[in-house]
Order: structure tokens, then C-alpha cells, then sequence
């Protein structure tokens, strides 16, 4: 199920004062499988052009075309778009409205007219996909669940209508680093086992180099870099001047090359960086 | 999909013209002069000498017309159902019937009552958000908390009413953000709020209440934590970094709604029909 | 030189929704200090009571058992909560629900309005804080047009102006982007080590506990672990148990120690890491 935009524009409240240009000119083709970030300063359009991916924005000038269908055709079928591409919204607040997880999972299933033991195996299926005990969570109050479970329930809700493509954005936002690591998991394992396409809009540089394949960086609506991982964090430079930054792990390498050592450019890691400084220690400095 | 777009009413819209630089106690007393003069407005006469008045304060405060304009549009089904009732209940006795449909019947009287109201609340309204476009929520409250001020004697608390009726309108921002999240988090999960009929679209509206609900409460305990621990508490021991004062733009100003008002007063008691 | 405590709280406990069913005991028996002139960070899973301890400390919540003396007032005297809330200013994790104002200088003039300043006193006060945190441009933009990076900062600014002694921020770069979360943290070093104002950070960032002189660490609403950053890092599985995590320069110093290099145990700074890097041959 690949995404095709073409030429896409995009304008915020336009036709008022505070009519501002938020996508310019967006060109970008997603492919099936793909684990592919989007990273930006805020304000740079990640979030505006992602709803477009799922037909939250319809296109006023450009194209995007999902599975070959146009969003903006009249005819499409924006509901099963919708649930081929799900959205994990930042803020789980917002998603979670059933009183319960369960009910809260059922919801997106039941608009596909799934009934009866199909949506409670779909259910099931979407707990254990984020590691949610059946058992202990399905009737639980969803205002009695902590910042980490409420974003794996939120992701449940989106894997119950079996989406191809999942967008996540921003969802590791104020979570603590256990939380964190147990929601990057669950989304390694979607990615690798399902082979869901995976669109990572995030903050937190450490954490793209480390799940991303594929890097978009958008400046003020435009597409600055689009390129592999390992390409994107070479552009040090141009990427502090957008206002981002590189993963602590390369601040290192570089900061370790500056002592004279040689190692690999775009290090992602830290047991690539444990790898490459160790050796570079028992090969010593490169004289110069 | 941009609910908040048609938003006007609390929001500031930052100028340096006439209009901004006025008084914020001028503006007020001038849009309480305006109002007061619309409830007693009944000839489509001064309705239009209203018209040209409220486009020529738009036109100098810089105001695009058509932002202006576009606060009303999620007001439309509400004036359109209040111009039916109108239409077909208001009767005098001696009114003739226009046209009946089934048990109703509507009568000239109706009509033009109908027109009335209508153009009551849309100039009430654009009275209003011009106000607010022009004046930023710190001027107005200070405006208020001052005209407002004598009622504390008779035990009014009116700086924390001020205070209770600032928030309330940024509120209305805050609310049409909220609304805007959450109707698109819905629609990721496959609620179609773009197809069906206007019953079944009301109804997946519903579903939408509880969370708007209880993220604005959550919003709003936020800010209220914040100026608490911003030492306010309430009125009592404010002071202003802006103290007010009347310049020669509001004795203009004042000038123009004194002469305004004498004109409408003048068509009101002698050339409006008496209903 | 760190002083006198300015901050301690003496057997604090809290509960949330108390006598109901499903009350939440948030706070057991906490016994901390905040000292005068110090960077101290709080961290702590989601739910673990951070925000909760650093709500007494300006009064918006109050003791109902335990003590807490702010500047040796009690906080749970009612007739203090107004010298307190000078005393100590609060910075909130959404810069959308503190700013009250539609035009950044008058949000910023709000607090010292609160405390019946003179008009140009407060106008001073706003010009200082606008300049000391180097946004004296945006004076006179409106909130909503400002990055989030810039308008948490604004919400300093606001509190700054209020001349505190201690400001407490409550996980105030979770939301910010990389440029935002730099500025922001930039600043509030600045703020503690020219203007000599003692900071409370409330983080799940490794990255910004490392540049605190004091941490601790809570769990279920008590605190488990205490000390310098150095000290409590080198404290190995316990930082795991808690649901944190330790700093990048430590994992890599612990991996290059597991290949064999004989780095000290003690490094959390990515400076530290490279110094022991330089002296290892």
C-alpha cells in the first residue's frame, strides 16, 4: 500500500489574517514496508502532512494518492483508508473515548461492521500485539491507566482494524524511559514480524537513529533532506542550523574523532558506537 | 478539516490604528452604546445606517471584512432555525398570512420580525468581535475592571468577574481546538462525520462531548494552578503595568458615537413604525 | 557554595481522592531538602509523586500530614501560602494553559501585577526578565504565533519577573523539539548559575539530570536514591529497577568497560567520557 504525494501545498487558516503556508511543494513516495521518520522543528508541517496521509487534510492543490486512489476523488473510500492507514495522535487523551480499554479497541473494528466473536478476537489480537494482558486490562477503566499503558491502548485501537500502514506521531512525548522503551518495542516488533509500514514523527533524535531506515526532514514546509538514516545525520551542520540536532551517541563519535581517531561516519547506535571506539583504541590514533 | 479557522470572537488581532489605540473603556462604552441602540433598532433604515457605520469601523481598524465575516458562518443554522420560528409564530392581529404549509402559516409580521432578530444578533455579534479583534484580553479586562469598578461597593467582586469572563472567552479558542483533535482522532478510527444525513450526523457528534468535556476541565484546572502560583487571587491587590488614560482619540472617538447615536435615536422615534 | 536548606519537607505524605475507595496515597512519608543556590533535579517514573512533592512547595497543594517549611515558614499555615508563592515560582509542562495574556509582555507583567507593584516597577521587572532570557524581541507578538520552545520561555519570563528565589519546573521540555529543549535548558542554568536562583527540575531526561549538581530519584511516592548524579549513576541495576535510565556517555563508558578499557565507573558527561578517553594510552 504505497503513498504518492505530488506537488502538495497546504495553507493554515487561510483567508484570515493569520493565513499561514504550512506544506510547500511536497514531493515524497512512501513504499510498502518501510520504516520511515519524519523529523522537524515544530511548526515545520510533520503533523499537517502526515493527517494528509490518511485523509485528515484533502489536498486544495497537489496530490496524494494512497494505494493508487486519489484522497481528493470524490468517490474514494476515506473510511477504509482511514483504517489501512491508522493514526496514533500524540496525546492519547484525544483517541481514548469508550469508557474501557476493551470497549476503547472494539471501537474502530465495530465501524469496519466487524460483530460478535471477530471483534473480540480482533481485540485480543491487538492487546497481545502491545503487550497488554487480555485478561487484566480488557475491562479496565481507562482513566486508571498510567501515561505508558494509555499509549499502548491507543495504539491497540488503531491495529484492531489491521492497518497497513500506521502513523505515529509524536508518541513518546513526556513518557519516562521505561515507557518509552516498552512503546519503541512494541513498534520494532510490528515493523519487523507484520511488516507494517511504520511513519515515525518524533521529537527525539535518538530515537529515529535508532528505529528509522529512512529520514524526512522538513524546514519551515519544505522537504530539506530525504535520504537513509546514516545519510541524513552526516549533515550535521545544515541540521543544527534547521534547529535539530544529532543523537547524543554521534555528539560523542564526533567528539571522539576531534581527539584524532578515525571512525566511521553516521554512527546510530551506541553498541555501533561501542564497536567503532573500541577498535579505534586498539588501532590507535591515525597520525596525521 | 480546520474547525478553529471560522473562529473570531477572543481573538486579538495586533494593529497600530485608530481603533487599537483607543481607550479600552471607550470601546467598551461605545459597543455598550451600540448594542443598547440595536435592541430599540426597528426600520430596515437604520439598519443600513448601522450597516455603513460598522463597515467603516472594520474598513479603518484594518480588520479584513471577510475574516470579520467569517465568525458568523458557524452561527448560520442557528439564525436560519431562530428566522423560521420567527416567521411562523410572531403574529399580531391584523397581520396578513404570506404562505401556509401544513398546520403553519407564516404572516408579514412574522417576516419582518424574522429580519429583525436576525439582524439584531448578527450586528450584536459583529459589534462584539470587533471589540475583541481590536482590544487584547489584558486591555480589556483592565477597561472593564475599571468602568466596573464603583459596583464593588455595592459588594459586587466585578475583577473577578472580569477575570471569570476573560478566560471564558479564550476558552472559546481553546474549545474549537479541542473539538477540532478530537473529531479528527475520531475520524482516524473510522467515524465518517462527512457522510450521512443531518440525524445521523448528529448523532456520531455525541461521542465527542465526554472527552471535549474533560480535556477543556483539565485545560482550564491547568491555567487556574498556573495564576495561582503566579500569586493571584482574585482582585484584591492588583496593580497594572499600563495605566489607562483618555487621549484625544477617544474625545474623537466619542465625538463620532455621540453623533452616530443622535442620528439613530432621531430615525428610531421619528420615522421607525411604532409595533 | 551550596547553603542552608531552603526548601525540607519532614515526613510528607499525600493521598489523592482521600476517604473515597480508590483514594491514591501519592506521597509516603518523603523526607528532602531543596538547598538554597542549588540545580536540583527530581526524576521518577509517570505516577512515581514527582509532581506531587513539587506542588507543596509553593503551596498549591497543602500538607495535611508531614511538615514542609519553605524558607522556614510552614507551608501548611494558610497565612504563609502568599509569601510562599513569592518565595518560589512554578513552570508548568504546557506553556498553552500557564500564559494568561494575548500579548507577551503583559503575560509576563501579570504575576508582579498580582503582587501590587508600583507600574514601573513591574514595567522593570518585565524588561528584566525579557532580557535576561534574551527574548526582549517578542515583546509584543501574541503567544499563539510563538514556537513552543519560545513560548515555555515566555512562561519563565513570567515567573521570573516575579524575583523568586527558587523556581520549580515541572517536565518543562517534554513537549519542546530539539532547538526548544536546548534554549530552554541553556536558560535555566543561566538562571541558577549567574542569577544565583535555586532550580527544582522535575525530568525524564537523562541528559538534563546530568547537568544538575543534586538528584533524586522517586518511586511510588517515595524517594529511593539520592545523591550527585555521578554517585547515584554508579549505583548500576538500581536506576533499571526504577524505570529510568542511565546517560548515554555512562552506557558507553559501561560497554567500553565490558571490551575491556579501564574507564572509571563514575562518568555521566559526555566531557568526562572523552577526558578518560584521552587518558587511557
Amino acid at each position: 500500500m504505497p503513498i504518492e504525494v505530488n506537488g502538495l501545498f497546504h495553507s493554515y487558516k487561510k483567508g484570515t489574517p493569520f493565513e499561514k503556508e504550512v506544506l510547500f511543494d511536497i514531493n515524497l513516495t512512501i513504499d510498502d514496508g518501510e520504516f520511515i521518520g519524519i523529523i522537524g522543528p515544530t511548526q515545520s508541517g510533520k503533523t499537517t502532512l502526515a493527517q494528509h496521509f490518511n485523509a485528515l487534510f484533502i489536498p486544495r492543490q497537489g496530490r496524494v494518492i494512497v494505494n493508487g486512489a486519489n484522497t481528493a476523488d470524490k468517490t474514494a473510500d476515506l473510511v477504509t483508508l482511514r483504517h489501512n492507514v491508522g493514526y496514533v495522535f500524540q496525546n492519547p487523551d484525544y483517541q481514548l473515548f469508550a469508557p474501557t480499554v476493551g470497549e476503547d479497541i472494539a471501537f474502530g473494528p465495530r465501524n469496519q461492521g466487524l460483530a460478535g466473536e471477530e471483534i473480540e478476537h480482533r481485540v485480543r489480537e491487538a492487546m497481545e500485539q502491545v503487550g497488554l494482558d487480555y485478561g487484566t486490562f480488557l475491562g479496565r477503566d481507562i482513566y486508571a491507566l498510567s501515561g505508558g499503558q494509555k499509549r499502548r491502548a491507543a495504539i491497540a485501537g488503531v491495529l484492531a482494524c489491521h492497518p497497513r500502514i500506521l502513523i505515529l506521531d509524536d508518541i513518546t512525548a513526556g513518557l519516562d524511559p521505561r515507557g518509552r522503551d516498552e512503546i519503541l518495542g512494541v513498534i520494532r516488533k510490528l515493523h519487523r514480524e507484520q511488516n507494517i509500514t511504520i511513519i515515525y514523527i518524533s521529537n527525539s533524535m535518538d530515537e529515529v537513529a535508532e528505529l528509522a531506515e529512512r529520514i524526512v526532514v522538513l524546514d519551515r514546509g519544505r522537504i530539506a533532506f530525504d535520504g537513509t538514516t546514516r545519510e541524513i545525520f552526516s549533515h550535521a551542520e545544515q541540521l543544527y542550523a534547521i534547529g535539530l540536532e544529532l543523537p547524543e551517541v554521534m555528539v560523542i563519535a564526533d567528539r571522539f574523532r576531534e581527539l584524532g581517531y578515525s571512525l566511521p561516519p553516521a554512527i546510530l547506535s551506541l553498541e555501533e558506537a561501542v564497536d567503532a571506539i573500541s577498535t579505534a583504541l586498539h588501532e590507535g590514533r591515525v597520525a596525521d | 478539516m480546520e474547525l478553529t479557522k471560522n473562529i473570531t470572537l477572543g481573538i486579538y488581532l495586533p494593529g497600530e490604528t485608530f481603533v487599537h489605540r483607543l481607550d479600552p473603556r471607550t470601546k467598551i462604552i461605545a459597543s455598550v452604546i451600540l448594542i443598547v441602540l440595536l435592541l430599540f433598532i426597528r426600520s430596515y433604515e437604520a439598519y443600513g445606517i448601522f450597516l455603513i457605520f460598522t463597515a467603516a469601523v472594520i474598513f479603518i481598524s484594518g480588520i479584513p471584512p471577510g475574516f470579520a465575516l467569517c465568525g458568523l458562518k458557524p452561527m448560520l443554522p442557528v439564525l436560519v432555525l431562530m428566522w423560521i420560528f420567527q416567521l411562523f409564530l410572531y403574529r399580531t392581529p391584523g397581520s396578513d398570512v404570506i404562505f401556509s404549509w401544513w398546520i403553519f402559516s407564516a404572516t408579514d409580521t412574522g417576516l419582518h420580525m424574522g429580519n429583525l432578530i436576525t439582524l439584531r444578533v448578527l450586528f450584536l455579534f459583529t459589534v462584539t468581535t470587533i471589540l475583541t479583534l481590536t482590544t487584547s484580553m489584558v486591555s480589556l479586562t483592565d477597561g472593564l475592571e475599571n468602568l466596573l469598578k464603583p459596583l464593588r461597593k455595592i459588594g459586587l467582586p466585578s475583577q473577578e468577574l472580569v477575570m471569570t469572563m476573560v478566560i471564558a472567552l479564550r476558552f472559546v479558542l481553546i474549545l474549537a481546538e479541542e473539538l477540532d483533535k478530537i473529531v479528527k482522532a475520531q475520524m482516524a478510527r473510522g467515524v465518517a462525520f462527512d457522510r450521512g444525513n443531518f440525524l445521523q450526523k448528529t448523532k456520531k457528534i455525541f461521542p465527542v462531548f465526554l472527552p471535549l468535556f474533560i480535556n477543556a476541565f483539565k485545560r482550564a484546572e491547568e491555567l487556574i494552578i498556573a495564576m495561582e502560583s503566579r500569586s493571584y487571587t482574585g482582585g484584591k491587590g492588583r496593580t497594572k503595568m499600563k495605566t489607562l488614560h483618555l487621549g484625544r482619540v477617544d474625545l474623537a472617538a466619542g465625538l463620532l458615537i455621540f453623533l452616530f447615536s443622535a442620528l439613530i435615536v432621531f430615525i428610531i422615534v421619528s420615522i421607525q413604525p411604532q409595533i | 557554595m551550596i547553603l542552608n536548606p531552603f526548601i525540607e519537607t519532614t515526613d510528607l505524605s499525600f493521598s489523592y481522592r482521600t476517604g473515597s475507595s480508590n483514594a491514591v496515597r501519592a506521597l509516603k512519608k518523603v523526607n528532602m531538602q531543596v538547598k538554597l543556590g542549588e540545580l536540583l533535579a527530581i526524576t521518577g517514573q509517570n505516577g512515581s509523586g514527582k509532581s506531587t512533592l513539587a506542588r507543596h512547595f509553593n503551596g498549591l497543594l497543602t500538607a495535611r500530614e508531614g511538615k514542609v517549611l519553605v524558607d522556614g515558614l510552614s507551608a501548611a499555615d494558610k497565612e504563609n501560602t502568599a509569601a510562599i508563592r513569592r518565595l518560589v515560582g512554578m513552570v508548568f509542562q504546557n506553556p498553552d494553559n500557564q500564559l494568561v495574556s494575548s500579548i507577551v509582555e503583559e503575560d509576563i507583567a501579570f504575576g508582579p501585577e498580582n503582587l501590587g507593584l508600583p507600574p514601573a516597577e513591574i514595567r522593570e521587572r518585565v524588561d528584566w526578565a525579557l532580557d535576561t532570557l534574551n527574548i526582549s524581541n517578542l515583546r509584543r507578538e501574541s503567544p499563539n504565533q510563538l514556537s513552543e520552545g519560545q513560548k515555555q520561555l515566555v512562561a519563565i519570563a513570567g515567573v521570573l519577573a516575579m524575583k523568586p528565589r527558587c523556581i520549580v519546573l515541572d517536565e518543562p521540555t517534554a513537549h519542546l523539539d530539539p532547538r526548544g529543549r536546548r534554549e530552554v535548558i541553556e536558560n535555566v542554568l543561566c538562571l541558577n548559575r549567574i542569577e544565583g536562583i535555586t532550580i527544582v527540575l522535575l525530568t525524564h531526561f537523562m541528559s538534563e539530570v546530568v547537568n544538575c549538581d543534586r538528584m533524586i530519584v522517586m518511586d511510588k511516592g517515595e524517594v529511593k536514591m539520592e545523591g550527585a548524579p555521578c554517585d547515584v549513576f554508579r549505583q548500576g541495576e538500581k536506576i533499571l529497577n526504577l524505570g529510568l535510565d542511565f546517560p548515554v556517555a555512562a552506557r558507553l563508558s559501561a560497554g567500553l568497560r565490558r571490551k575491556g578499557f579501564p574507564l572509571p565507573d563514575h562518568i555521566i558527561h559526555i566531557e568526562e567520557l572523552i577526558d578518560s578517553l584521552c587518558q587511557l594510552k
